[in-house]
């Protein structure tokens, strides 16, 4: 933990891992994202606060690729492709999606190893693989459900497979969209406790979180979006006054 | 011997269903879509081949290659245009829909093209393996089924070879599961629908060729063949290609014991009381409720 909580906003020599600019997200008519900016600094742990429906899952969601975005995205300073997951994916950054989005009828291992479809097409590559063993390895209660199909696990579990499929992809930003909906607290502080050892691991971590107050007993950077908008930037180097470039709850 | 002759018979027609049970659902394993078609692609296979070879003199190799290859084409072709169009559009639910229609149509298409190119008679692609039937004991072997079951046996097994032991046949089974799940992955889904289109298309046309010779096919024997191939994938909640293709074994014996010892004329009416029958008594044993509810 204390190497997730130290502030690398001090040291220089780290690099941008994401930068992300004038980033709009619509689907139809519905504005969900409007020119959001803000970056994450390599071993940054990022939270994106805000109310529900305010457009933070739908910035993951843009700058991953999943959805079609307008903006500027670069990822450890390549810009990235527009709805290119794959690219994103080969370039470090890997997506652990909101309600999971598992594969229920496959085993819990099956849907880890997938994750390594981003990056080989070989079973036995991706079954030898670090990412992957160390993916399983991080979850010891998952050994006895490996084999078992994924949409009979509990809520939890599924999580901590959603996780660990994100994992065998081998992110070196791995963003996390609201991990702890629908779970118990204990269950929640289980997966905070993972996430704060991957983190202290060396990989930078995006968090999208309803829950302010959580995310931020692992996270040293805070965007908080309202209205589709990311209104405040705590923490960042680029921005030293904690209420950010706006005054908090400013446009409405 | 009549009865080890009716069992080996019900298991060759039986292997012809499973195996179209199983392109019915390994294709609606990944796209969510239940193909109509895949019955007239078959009649292709046979009645292209029969035409190329016999009244164009083709060698017969030549008429099977360009055959397998134009229904190939055709199904990239159909993917290509009317798939994307229908389903990669902004509504792809009601896609979903509108697509399994658009395989009705398809199949309604196929027919009309295959009556102006091939006529309205019986026809079969030539035995490619020709000769008495084999015997063993009183046991009779006709070549030609022997062929259907070998063809099964190794496309049905490559398949499940595919699905079980390789990444890209899991990344097939994501792609139907969750297609959102999929891409986050990286897998292109759209690529996994179109490949196992084209590959279930010519798989058909593949036992259209090697079965005609036992049955022979008019152009309209694509219907009954894509309806039998739905019920042996119903049986298996159309998601399971490895209970389809147990269905399909099934109702091809069963079909074979009733033919010959009830009746050869009431037969399939008896078998389908039975199917119906069972699907009511067992739903969700048979997979039928997860069909549903899905």
């Amino acid at each position: 933990m204390s190497a997730a909580t130290e502030n690398p906003a001090g040291s220089t020599t780290r690099s941008t891992a994401l930068a992300v600019t004038g980033l709009s997200v619509a689907y139809g008519n519905v504005v969900a994202v409007h020119d959001a900016t803000f970056t994450v600094t390599e071993g940054d742990a990022c939270a994106i606060t805000g109310p529900n429906g305010n457009g933070k899952s739908s910035i993951l969601m843009g700058v991953t690729g999943m959805v079609r975005r307008r903006g500027e995205v670069t990822i450890f300073g390549a810009a990235a492709k527009n709805g290119d997951v794959r690219w994103a994916a080969r370039h470090g950054l890997t997506l652990v999606p909101e309600r999971r989005q598992l594969y229920p009828d496959l085993t819990a291992a099956d849907n880890i190893i997938l994750g390594c479809y981003t990056w080989t097409r070989s079973i036995g590559k991706a079954r030898r693989s670090d990412p992957y063993r160390k993916a399983v390895d991080l979850f010891p209660e998952l050994k006895p459900h490996l084999k078992q199909a994924a949409g009979t696990l509990s809520g939890g579990q599924q999580q901590m497979v959603a996780i660990a499929r994100g994992l065998a992809a081998d992110p070196k930003i791995l963003a996390v969209d609201e991990p702890c909906l629908g779970l118990a607290e204990a269950v929640a502080k289980r997966v905070y406790d993972v996430l704060a050892q991957i983190h202290a691991a060396g990989t930078t971590l995006i968090v999208v979180e309803e829950a302010p107050r959580r995310a931020l007993t692992l996270c040293n950077k805070r965007v908080e979006v309202r209205n589709g908008m990311a209104v405040n930037s705590q923490g960042d180097a680029a921005s030293p006054d904690p209420d950010g470039p706006f005054p908090p709850g400013s446009p409405a | 011997m009549k009865f080890g002759n009716l069992i080996i018979a019900g298991i060759v027609t039986g292997s012809i269903y499973a195996m179209f049970a199983v392109c019915v659902s390994v294709w609606y394993r990944v796209s969510n879509i239940l193909n109509l078609a895949v019955g007239d692609f078959a009649m292709v296979g046979a009645l292209g081949v029969d035409n190329l070879h016999r009244v164009k003199g083709l060698p017969l190799p030549v008429a099977i290659i360009t055959t397998l290859v134009v229904v190939g084409v055709f199904a990239y072709a159909y993917d290509q245009v009317v798939l994307r169009l229908a389903q990669d559009g902004k509504r792809p639910i009601e896609g979903i829909v509108i697509t399994f229609f658009f395989t009705f149509a398809l199949s309604f298409f196929i027919d009309g093209v295959a009556k102006m190119l091939f006529g309205t008679d019986v026809h079969a692609a030539p035995a490619l393996w020709g000769g008495a039937s084999l015997t063993l004991g009183s046991l009779n072997f006709a070549r030609a089924g022997l062929l259907v079951l070998a063809c099964a046996i190794i496309i049905g097994g490559a398949f499940w070879l595919y699905i079980r032991f390789t990444l890209g046949g899991k990344a097939l089974e994501a792609s139907g599961e969750n297609s959102v799940g999929a891409r986050i992955v990286g897998i292109d889904t759209k690529q996994y629908r179109r490949l196992i289109f084209i590959a279930t298309a010519v798989i058909a046309a593949v036992f259209g060729i090697v079965e005609s010779p036992i049955t022979g096919y008019t152009y309209l024997s694509g219907a009954t063949i894509s309806l039998t191939g739905f019920i042996a994938a119903a049986y298996g909640g159309f998601r399971k290609p490895g209970r389809a293709l147990l269905a399909g074994l099934f109702i091809g014996v069963l079909e074979a014991l009733l033919g010959g010892y009830v009746s050869a004329q009431y037969g399939n009416t008896v078998m389908y009381a039975i199917l119906a029958a069972l699907i009511l008594a067992w739903p969700r044993g048979l997979g039928f409720e997860s069909a549903v509810s899905q």
